[in-house]
């Protein structure tokens, strides 16, 4: 006999339903929008049909009758609709927004394990009582398509090709063959249209036999049949072919809309519709990556005039209005990149959208109530940082949930509310610097059995046990969860914050409360730097990363006991009654290490360490560009800039040269 | 060594229904969560029997029996229909494809064992070539 308890899929239910009620929701409003403009929204009706038959078939599943009914009322309304390509009434949109507050409301109290209440009769009637048709819309342009193939269509795919090509987009054919070669490479259809999804809006993917080849082990091609602005040649390399295999499928009636004279009859995708009506456009983030690139060649170039308004100078001529003129040339570049990286923010609300669903999840799957408080504000973080420190924000969230917050008897034996709480804040540190906290009220990190684990000295402070539990490897778990896996991946979280340039931080108090603060740049591509010389070698470093810029009185200095480090001999200074450790940062790249009479002071886990340097050159904004080399992969060096000479200048992470150091000092203390 | 392929675009109805189904003998799965990532893996490897969904968001079911019943080497293969979609219409839509059997969610646990296991007894009394 199998074991079957469906209440063990309650959780893993909650999370599918909640996703699809929200795409639902995003549907029918499309829906709407469109229906204001007279049209149909064939795309959405469809995916609306499709969310609701997957509500209907896990609610049956687990048992919620009353959502069983309401999303098939909801769903026999959304049949007939999609027969008539996308055809919906004001009527019936309003049934169905009303169908999804039932289903909702339901779905909420099931999460709260409240009684869960009957379908309403009304609503029932209501969805029932709609009138269907079935006429599909007339149609301008013909399908240039392959008759077996276009006979596979539905009526409401045939529309929405045709309302791309009427909005004035391209409609093509590409083939994907598969192959266990290419699957092995992780080429595979769902790659393959998840990759085309990118730029491109997929109306029917069709699996064709082909002729078995070295080429089609499978005897299998896919059709995509794609609505875009794209090139052949995206298109092609997205489907791993060739462009010549990408085939136009639109044939126009004669005298329709070809004429120049005539106004072309131009209308947007509903959801597109949708975003204009508020001035929304959604622009690929290669585009804006393409416009960034452009903009570095030009910060070049003003670098490249200020050195020459320099040298015309340096031989007396009078440069005050070309001076002027550069700098204001410098404002305006400034503000253009200002611009450009605006137009890749996205709000942080937005991205923590789905952290409630997913406490929610691990809640229901440890069976601790966990209440989850985030508050964002207005801060918005670059697209393509969000999308890389996203998955360190689950996995801290993951592990408050799991590990951290104690359970209900325990907590309820400890004196402390029964439910936990995990608290998501975030704001704007800086201009170029978020702050994200993720913190929880559970038990804390117990800091002798991290350092048991590691075989490592017990840590003396947050910082260090930070060290610790952040090693490749190190877990405090002693079994494995269902939700954590094994409970792992602490170093992933620190990679990927280091990665983008930020910090991680911990603040950890036994019985009280963990909290793990994650600094982030806002943006990575452009920073403002100063550049120094340091053993006669021009080296930048972001000004973000330095605290201060000191003088250096050689007659204060204080040697320190007497340890050799990758950076020669440590040094102290003191600053405002604080011992400050210095070293020379010419002997960490070998270079002469001559007198440092300068120094730049950098703070890592709030200790101080300054830099000795020979001399300040300026502060100027910078283009990072990666070191592609890996060979010459330098531990501080995060990438090159030109500073307008046309020759690469080393970029320094000061802060990696922190941890550098720390770690020399702890192995030299070994 | 029996190969289920597991055809359903909801994560948590393939766990339900490997959990059902986890007590055949010698059985491994393999998820598919789209009718076209299903046909994908049904022509570069062999499986010993399909539990397929009707409902999909690229292709649906009634496409993906389409398909492997167009296919020389699939003819035979065992198609165990699950879906929500209870009416006379799909049924006899899908049995008149080729599916092989076809039953409706909410499913019990015994019943789709009990299917899965004659549909694997006829297959290998049917016998390989």
């Amino acid at each position: 006999m199998s074991a079957f308890d469906a209440s063990e899929f309650l959780a893993g239910y909650l999370v599918e339903v909640e996703e699809h009620l929200s795409a639902s929701t995003t549907n029918l409003l499309a829906v709407e929008t469109s229906l204001h403009k007279g049209q149909n929204n064939p795309r959405a009706v469809r995916e609306l049909f499709r969310s609701l038959h997957t509500i209907k078939g896990l609610s049956a599943m687990v048992g919620v009758e009353s959502v069983v009914d309401i999303a098939h009322a909801m769903e026999t309304v959304l049949r007939h609709a999609d027969r008539a390509a996308g055809a919906l009434s004001a009527e019936a949109v309003e049934a169905l927004l009303a169908g999804l507050r039932a289903i909702d409301e339901r779905v909420r109290a099931l999460s709260a394990e409240s009684p869960v209440a009957p379908a309403p009769a009304q609503l029932l009637d209501a969805l029932a009582a709609l009138e269907m048709t079935n006429e599909p819309a007339p149609t301008a342009v013909e399908l240039d398509l392959d008759p077996a193939l276009l006979a596979k269509l539905s009526a409401a795919e045939k529309a929405q090709m045709i309302q791309g090509a009427e909005a004035g987009r391209r409609v093509l054919r590409v083939d994907f063959v598969p192959s266990p070669a290419r699957a092995a490479d992780g080429i595979n259809i769902t790659s393959v249209r998840e990759n085309i999804q990118t730029f491109a809006e997929i109306v029917k993917v069709l699996p064709l036999s082909v002729p078995k080849t070295e080429e089609a082990p499978g005897g299998l091609a896919f059709a995509l049949l794609v609505l875009t602005d794209a090139s052949d040649e995206k298109v092609a390399e997205a489907a791993a072919t060739t462009p010549e295999n990408v085939q136009a499928l639109l044939t126009r009636h004669e005298g329709r809309a070809e004429a120049p004279g005539e106004a072309p009859f131009v209308e947007e995708d509903g959801v597109e519709a949708d975003a204009r009506k508020r001035g929304i456009v959604r622009v690929d983030v290669a585009r804006l990556d393409d416009a960034l690139e452009r903009l570095s060649a030009l910060v070049i170039t003003r670098f490249r005039l200020m050195r020459a308004v320099d040298a015309l100078a340096a031989q007396g001529v009078n440069v005050s209005e070309l001076g002027e003129i550069v700098k204001g040339y410098g404002r305006q570049v400034r503000d253009l990149r200002g611009a450009i990286m605006r137009a890749r923010m996205v709000p942080v609300a937005e991205l923590l959208e789905r952290v409630p669903l997913l406490v929610r999840g691990l809640s229901r799957g440890t069976k601790k109530p966990v209440r989850v408080e985030i508050d964002a504000g207005k801060a918005e973080l670059d697209k393509a940082v969000a999308e890389r420190i996203f998955p360190a924000i689950v996995h801290l969230i993951r592990n408050a949930v799991d590990h951290a917050i104690e359970s209900p008897s325990e907590r309820r034996h400890l004196g402390k509310n029964e439910e936990g709480v995990v608290r998501v804040t975030c704001f704007e540190r800086s201009t170029n610097q978020l702050e994200l906290g993720i913190s929880d009220d559970g038990r804390g990190i117990d800091r002798a059995s991290v350092a048991q684990r590691a075989s490592r000295p017990l840590p003396e402070s947050d910082a260090e046990l930070l060290e610790l539990i952040t090693q490749p490897g190190l877990s405090t778990l002693d079994r494995a969860t269902k939700t954590s896996g094994r409970g792992l991946g602490m170093d992933i979280v620190k990679r990927a914050v280091v990665e983008l340039g930020g910090e991680l931080s911990l603040r950890t108090t036994p019985g009280v409360g963990t909290t793990f603060t994650l600094f982030i740049p806002l943006t990575i591509t452009i920073v403002d730097a100063f550049s120094f010389l340091c053993g006669e070698q021009t080296f930048v470093a972001p000004v973000a990363a330095i605290e201060e810029i000191v003088e250096v009185a050689p007659g204060e200095l204080v040697r320190g006991p007497s340890r050799q480090t990758r950076f020669g001999e440590v040094r102290f200074m003191e600053r405002r009654g604080e011992i400050v450790p210095l070293v020379n940062l010419a002997s960490y790249f070998s270079l002469s290490a001559r007198e440092a009479p300068k120094a730049l002071l950098v703070r890592r886990n709030g200790l101080p360490l300054a830099f000795g340097i020979q001399r300040m050159v300026g502060q100027q904004e910078v283009v990072i560009r990666p070191l592609e080399d890996p060979l010459v992969k330098v531990k501080g060096v995060s990438g090159s800039t030109d500073l307008g000479d046309g020759r690469p200048t080393l970029v320094l992470d000061l802060l990696a040269l922190c941890a550098a150091l720390s770690q020399s000092r702890m192995e030299a203390a070994v | 060594m029996t190969e289920i392929l597991v055809v359903d675009d909801s994560k948590v109805m393939r766990e339900m229904i490997v959990a059902c189904l986890r007590v055949v003998d010698d059985s491994t799965f393999t998820h598919a969560a789209s009718g076209l990532e299903a046909i994908e893996k049904l022509a570069l490897k062999p499986f010993d029997l399909v539990v397929l969904d009707l409902n999909m968001p690229d292709i649906g079911g009634f496409e993906v029996i389409e398909f492997i019943r167009g296919q020389d080497k699939l003819q035979r293969l065992p198609i165990l229909v699950v879906t929500t979609r209870g009416d006379e219409g799909s049924r006899s839509r899908a049995l008149s494809t080729g599916a092989s059997q076809f039953m409706t969610k909410p499913f019990a646990p015994d019943a789709i064992l009990a299917n899965v296991r004659s549909l694997l007894r006829q297959d290998a009394a049917g016998g390989a070539p």
